[in-house]
């Protein structure tokens, strides 16, 4: 006879009468057949252990928080998320490709006419750094042309500020969070938070617009720890 | 989705099993492998997937071994810390990531004993127990680990089989008991115990070929 069915083995582990006496004769005669019977003896003798208790709930924020807060090269590995997420349509929070396809192509329309709006000054005070103003963008709601405010990107020596300044954003729950979008649809950076009101500055490397960062969004982020885009903008605009 | 040829039905048996990775087409969790690749990649979500299914399995196995709230709960975090910072060293596999786990938790805990001996120590006491009581030890928790191990596969499984594993294994019921009290026929019942038997199996020995 051949060896036993994988099924016939488990059955003799938990209970020799139930198998037929043609595969306990073979068995008990089989090396090969006995070994598999005691490991799996073996493993019904270690189910029954107790029950899993989980952490606390706070252990799993303090997980969180060590690993954003993490070294540069964690930092770095996780902001390509976008372009991960896209592969994995299972992942809820990323912006879509479409999404960020209709943001592009409504941050056109808002940049057609920019022209009218570069001579504006810029929105917050020049004292501290007197950079030149590369490219500015007026932001605008998603679902509506509605005015969100204006954002500016000034150069210095080493450095890119981009300057937010929005406005009625609303009062709903969570922080705001400034992104930029590269305009490939693909590609976006958390460049910070608006910590204080409708007002930001945040420092970006030189060249990060030049390679297609160019559309500000300003998203609302529930506090829930998950650090990618909530999926939901207030405010977007690109920079021209 | 990651495409696996099924066999068709169960291979007979023809070497030891724990060298077979015969897998049930309802059994077959791919999402464990999908996680683990985006964890590689750098996915911060994956981390919390992880974290949402295997926390618990690691803080129950450092509260054993540490016999300490406090520091299992310390532990457990440095163990998804450190998981996050090594991920590059994880091969998706649908074991791996328990077993890894595990391996980065017996570091951890060790850690912590090696502290507690260093104080231990300092304070001139406990130094004659030390050399036996850590061998006894250590194979005593390398048994906890599996025990919780198996515990999260069958927690892991749809039903009806998880409740028919654990009226069998862990409330002791006969197969007879378990068919009068979920109405399944006799011969469903011990076909799901013998397949829950092998899935269990099959996943320790998982665990323990990439743990070694």
């Amino acid at each position: 006879m051949s060896h036993a069915e994988l099924d016939d083995l488990a059955g003799l582990a938990l209970d020799r009468d139930d198998v037929s006496p043609d595969v306990q004769r073979h068995v008990d005669g089989c090396l090969q057949c006995t070994e598999a019977v005691d490991a799996f003896a073996a493993a019904r003798a270690l189910a029954g252990g107790g029950p899993l208790v989980a952490p606390p709930q706070h252990v799993r924020a303090q997980v969180m928080t060590h690993v954003r807060r993490g070294t540069p090269d964690a930092r770095s590995a996780a902001i390509p998320l976008p372009v991960a997420l896209e592969s994995h349509p299972r992942a809820r929070r990323g912006i879509s490709p479409w999404l960020a396809g209709i943001a592009a192509a409504l941050a056109l329309l808002a940049g057609l006419g920019l022209g009218r709006l570069t001579g504006e000054p810029a929105p917050t005070p020049e004292a501290v750094d007197p950079g030149t103003v590369v490219a500015a963008a007026d932001l605008t709601a998603l679902d509506s042309d509605a005015a969100r405010g204006v954002a500016s990107a000034v150069e210095t020596a080493d450095a890119v500020t981009l300057r937010v300044s929005a406005e009625e954003l609303g009062d709903g729950d969570g922080v705001h969070e400034v992104w930029l979008i590269n305009v490939d649809g693909k590609r976006m950076v958390a460049i910070g938070l608006l910590a204080s009101g409708d007002e930001g500055q945040f420092e970006v490397p030189l060249g990060l617009i030049d390679k297609g960062y160019r559309i500000v969004d300003i998203s609302v982020e529930p506090d829930d720890g998950d650090p990618t885009h909530s999926g939901v903008s207030l405010a977007r605009g690109e920079l021209a | 989705m990651t495409v696996v040829a099924f066999p068709t039905r169960t291979p007979r048996y023809g070497g030891p099993v724990v060298t077979e990775a015969v897998t049930f087409d309802d059994e077959h969790d791919t999402s464990v492998e999908d996680v683990a690749a985006r964890l590689v990649a750098g996915d911060e979500t994956a981390l919390e997937e992880v974290y949402d299914r295997w926390s618990a399995l690691v803080h129950t196995y450092a509260h054993r071994a540490l016999g300490d709230a406090h520091d299992a709960e310390d532990a457990t975090q440095q163990v998804f810390v450190a998981a996050w910072h090594s991920r590059h060293t994880l091969t998706p596999s649908p074991s791996a990531l328990p077993a890894w786990l595990i391996g980065i938790a017996r570091h951890k805990i060790s850690d912590v004993r090696a502290a507690r001996a260093r104080d231990a120590r300092r304070a001139e006491a406990a130094i004659t127990v030390d050399g036996v009581g850590i061998t006894s030890e250590q194979s005593a928790e390398h048994d906890v680990a599996e025990q919780l191990v198996i515990r999260q596969v069958v927690q892991d499984l749809p039903d009806p089989r998880k409740t028919i594993l654990f009226l069998a294994f862990w409330e002791g019921q006969s197969h007879a008991e378990i068919s009068e009290s979920t109405g399944l026929p006799l011969g469903t019942v011990k076909s799901h115990v013998r397949r829950g038997l092998i899935h269990i199996q099959q996943q320790l020995e998982g665990v323990r070929r990439e743990s070694r």
